[in-house]
């Protein structure tokens, strides 16, 4: 019998955190040893709903638990908002290839997140703290819609103690906003480091990758450095029911991170 | 290597009893509106062999086009995984070549160098290698290719020379039956009072057969050339052209068999019961790509046929070393707007 791939696994869901108005974070007791890379993903569903693929938010090695960060916007997902702490989620993975940290070594890294692209981000921001005398000076940019969607306010103080230069933005502020405003393109040029010899991990919706990508690329950054973490819609994650597939890839296995090289080789994205 | 038997024409229909007897039996049937379709055997002389490939691709018999997954009743899962005997005979050449290359596809085994870029994560699709190992396929050898036909540009036909469980070969008045895999010699074997030994005769009218039928395809389609074309040179207002012409009725992905694409749903028979199903999508839907938040990557209709066309004639070639297309002509049979694979191929080459 070949082994079933598709089977889910149940899970307990040990407390649920409200982050924004319509994201929740999920935090699962595993009764498993299960090891993932930050931007990998797993398939989270509910009988009777179906599956998404989520990426996860917590940090293999680090955290005893796994956690997803999860927005209400349809079926699945609502099914999910409807689960409360002690219930059960079924899933199975993890899938996809997760980014690759062996590039960044010794280089500085900026991060560049736009609204729920924080999640996966969190992941990997958490995982380079882990290891931080492997990298050097670390950016964030990390843009929203409104305040009051800005994601791990409590979470962000942490991570400018442990050195990371963070810039906040947002495209509608409102009287307490004590940030930026605009889109996180518009505040590259205040970071301080040399563009050719940096790297990057972008996530976030697709017109900001697409941008990001440019700015970066026009100062310089090489295409090989330049990390991209795709959304695609996913049924299976494991490279058959073909909802993901672009050039020749399928992003669910061989993503969902390309490098700018990768993507401008492999999936003909972004007019390349 | 491949064993070959002679079967006499009178004996075929003895030996598909006996097969009967251990599993479903499924060939082209002629339906009382005049279809050709397979079906599940149930009178021996109901059999048609002589007409033209059935529109419907024998795929459904390994995926079909719904096919459940799981049960649940609240906590408790079962799977369901179908182990059914079959032996399905009748499928032509280039149906044999098409389950060639989706055996690559559902093993995640791609024979090229794409494996390599991350060869730890093949996964085997449960489902499909279930039904695949417990089928037999006994394909024919076509001796008069059809008039939408263009298997022999693409190594799909007319006959095969290896990677099918059983060919059969019409010399006229008996077979000619090849059997590669184990499973199609041990089909032979257990029968074997029925076959005799081949002469040297029967292979020279193979070879006459086999000339014979090259001679008669009507289309001659260089899908390497087309690949060429629309890599470089095909303004965006051809596909425009091609967009206007596409009723997105996804009759081309439903009839070919290649398509593998799917959808995962859950149906629910109550509040705590009901089965997750596997049904067929097509990429040329638009919802087929649409994420949360309503957002579609491939929105316009020919971003859709564009992505197609270049998964099939340049993507393919890339992965599995051979195109997405066995030029078994069941799109240009469906295609109402004119636009299936040997048609587009051919306004391509002319397209200035």
């Amino acid at each position: 019998m070949i082994e079933n791939i598709y089977r889910p696994f149940k899970v307990i869901i040990s407390e649920i955190k409200q982050l924004s108005e319509n994201v929740r974070l999920f935090r699962l007791k595993l009764d498993r040893e299960i090891d993932y890379l930050p931007a990998q993903f797993f398939m989270l569903g509910v009988w009777g709903a179906g599956e998404v693929p989520i990426s996860v938010a917590s940090t293999s090695g680090r955290d005893p638990y796994i956690e997803f960060g999860i927005r209400k916007v349809g079926k699945v997902t609502g099914a999910l908002h409807e689960l409360k702490a002690g219930e059960a989620v079924w899933m199975r993975g993890p899938f996809g290839n997760g980014f690759d940290l062996k590039t960044a070594h010794g280089r500085d890294i900026i991060f560049v997140a736009g609204g729920i692209g924080i999640l996966p981000l969190r992941a990997l921001i958490n995982h380079i703290l882990m290891e931080r005398h492997f990298f050097g000076r670390l950016f964030l940019i990390y843009g929203s819609k409104r305040p009051s969607e800005m994601l791990f306010s409590d979470e962000i103080p942490l991570w400018k103690e442990a050195g990371i230069d963070v810039i906040l933005t947002v495209d509608i502020k409102d009287g307490l906003w004590r940030g930026y405003t605009g889109v996180v393109t518009e505040h590259i040029d205040r970071i301080k480091t040399d563009f050719r010899e940096a790297c990057s991990y972008i996530c976030g919706p697709e017109v900001m990758i697409e941008n990001t990508v440019k700015e970066l690329s026009l100062r310089g950054m090489p295409d090989h450095l330049i990390n991209i973490s795709l959304e695609r819609r996913m049924k299976c994650g494991i490279g058959k029911c073909g909802q993901c597939y672009h050039g020749i890839e399928y992003i669910c296995i061989n993503g969902p991170v390309y490098t700018y090289e990768d993507i401008k080789k492999r999936l003909a994205l972004y007019g390349a | 290597m491949i064993e070959r038997f002679i079967l006499d024409k009178n004996d075929l229909s003895y030996w598909l009893r006996q097969i009967r007897k251990n599993a479903s039996l499924i060939a082209p049937v002629k339906s009382l509106v005049g279809d050709v379709v397979f079906e599940s055997l149930e009178q021996i002389h109901e059999i048609s062999l002589d007409h033209p490939l059935p529109p419907p691709s024998v795929k459904e018999f390994l995926f079909p086009q719904i096919e459940t997954m799981f049960e649940y009743n609240g906590d408790e899962i079962k799977e369901i995984i179908d182990e059914e005997m079959r032996v399905v005979v009748g499928l032509r050449s280039c149906d044999a070549s098409a389950i060639k290359i989706i055996d690559r596809f559902f093993a995640g085994e791609t024979g090229s160098d794409y494996d390599m870029v991350h060869p730890n994560r093949k996964y085997k699709d449960p489902y499909y290698f279930s039904r695949r190992q417990n089928t037999v396929f006994i394909s024919m050898g076509c001796n008069v290719p059809g008039a939408v036909c263009f298997c022999y540009n693409l190594g799909a036909g007319p006959f095969l020379d290896s990677g099918f469980d059983i060919q059969l070969i019409d010399l006229e008045d008996r077979y000619l039956v090849e059997a590669d895999s184990e499973k199609g010699k041990g089909l032979v074997r257990r029968y074997d009072y029925l076959f005799r030994k081949v002469e040297t005769g029967d292979l020279e009218d193979r070879f006459e057969a086999l000339l014979s039928s090259i001679s008669k395809f009507e289309k001659r389609i260089d899908l390497r050339e087309t690949g060429q074309k629309i890599k470089n040179s095909m303004p965006d207002s051809f596909w425009q052209w091609v967009a206007e012409r596409c009723f997105e009725c996804g009759g081309c992905v439903y009839v070919c068999s290649l398509c593998t694409c799917f959808n995962i749903v859950d149906y629910n028979f109550s509040n705590q019961s009901g089965k997750r199903c596997r049904i067929w999508d097509t990429c040329l839907f638009k919802g087929f790509t649409e994420m949360a938040g309503r957002v579609i990557p491939q929105e316009k209709k020919e971003q859709r046929l564009k992505r197609w066309w270049f998964h099939k004639i340049l993507y393919y070639p890339e992965q599995f070393k051979t195109f997405g297309c066995v030029g078994c002509g069941r799109c240009t049979i469906t295609c109402p707007g004119h636009i299936d694979i040997a048609t587009l191929s051919e306004k391509i080459m002319g397209w200035r």
